[in-house]
């Protein structure tokens, strides 16, 4: 009886054991590296790109992402967590690449104005003068 | 069992239905993933976001090959979303490389515009000296002023000088890369001293009417030679009157451009 008891005991410790390990896995790790990283991406991106034009929205949508990911994460979610990980990287790659177009477009559009008023200053100095 | 069979066959039929309406074309996300990956792959520019065109293909083939396969239509419209994100960032990064080739070509168009501008502009001072009876020597453009534009052994120049300063002022205020070193000489009449000293206070009143005249000072610059550098022999009136002169040496500044002034 004691023995029967005994073994009784062991097989329900293992069981809930495992079920508890179940629990604690079904949001597997390389998800979780996943979410950490786009977190850590999106917190990067926000400190150099602030509030500069052209990826305030993809950042916000990064933002919004990232706290569905990590809520996935605590609901042990895994495929959800895993494709709101991979989407959130993916707006914040958008929002680097927005910003920097945003700068290289506008520094175009400066330096063709630049020319344009050299050109009329040259007219002006030169055409008229003589 | 006759009923049964039947609403086997109709419950079948719901879910062939069912599969068709999520046919390809019925998830715009793949429409659209469909339209835009193809544009970034055949850009001239695809190598500067290889990277992401090359993952869009990838998603955008798993997504095609779900909806075949009449798979989930939330997994079809992920991968559909990734490959369609993919060719976002592809086609910013392109835009991108071309504003900088713009900026590239725009800063060599950029300064063949100001040299062309200071070329119009050191040509136009030049043919305004040539008007003021400037000479091109090796020194460049020289203007001399005459000893008959000051009073007799004096450094104070007479109302005579005024019209040609008053066109030499507008010349150098109309072009700031102008420069002028303006040299006083004399005879060899008198003391050496008293002559440099008369040829620096010549060229500094020549300096200051220009300076007057709202030329600024980095343009202008004064210095007496003396009797040092005479142009003629000083045996005869007419060769010591003109040694005793004013020369104007006119440059362009080279460092500076039209567009920095």
């Amino acid at each position: 009886m004691n023995t029967l008891h005994r073994s009784l005991l062991s097989c329900f410790c293992v069981g809930a054991a495992t079920l508890l390990m179940l629990g604690g896995c079904s949001v597997s790790q390389a998800t979780k590296d996943a979410v950490a990283r786009a977190d850590t991406r999106y917190q990067q991106a926000q400190q150099t790109l602030g509030n500069s034009e052209g990826s305030a929205f993809e950042l916000q949508r990064a933002k919004d992402h990232l706290e569905q990911a990590k809520k996935a994460v605590k609901d042990n979610d895994e495929k959800p967590a895993q494709r709101l990980a991979q989407q959130a990287e993916l707006d914040v790659e958008l929002a680097v690449a927005k910003s920097q177009q945003a700068t290289a477009r506008k520094a175009a559009a400066e330096l063709q104005a630049s020319i344009q008023q050299l050109r009329q200053e040259t007219e002006r100095s030169t055409g008229p003068t003589r | 069992m006759k009923r049964n069979h039947l609403s086997i066959a109709a419950a079948s039929a719901a879910a062939l239905l069912a599969a068709c309406s999520s046919t390809p074309e019925s998830i715009p996300e793949l429409d659209t993933a469909k339209a835009i990956v193809p544009q970034v792959e055949s850009s001239p520019r695809a190598g500067v976001a290889a990277t992401n065109i090359s993952e869009a293909r990838k998603a955008l083939d798993r997504a095609n090959e779900l909806a075949a396969k009449g798979k989930d239509a939330e997994d079809i419209k992920f991968e559909a979303s990734v490959a369609a994100a993919n060719a976002q960032i592809a086609a910013t990064k392109i835009d991108t490389a071309q504003a900088r080739e713009e900026i590239e070509k725009g800063t060599l168009e950029r300064q063949q515009v100001q040299l062309e501008a200071r070329t119009r502009e050191a040509d136009r001072v030049q043919q305004e000296l040539r008007d003021l009876q400037a000479k091109q020597t090796d020194r460049g453009m020289v203007l001399t002023l005459g000893d008959v534009l000051f009073d007799t052994g004096k450094a104070t120049l007479k109302p005579g000088a005024y019209s040609t300063i008053d066109r030499l002022a507008q010349v150098l205020n109309s072009s700031h890369n102008s420069r002028v070193v303006i040299e006083g000489h004399t005879d060899s009449v008198g003391s050496e001293e008293m002559n440099q000293s008369l040829s620096e206070q010549r060229a500094l009143a020549v300096q200051s009417a220009l300076m007057q005249r709202g030329v600024s000072g980095s343009q202008v610059r004064s210095l007496g030679k003396g009797e040092t550098t005479p142009v003629a022999g000083n045996d005869t009136a007419s060769g010591r009157q003109a040694n005793r002169r004013v020369e104007l040496i006119f440059s362009q500044d080279a460092s500076r451009v039209a567009a920095e002034e």
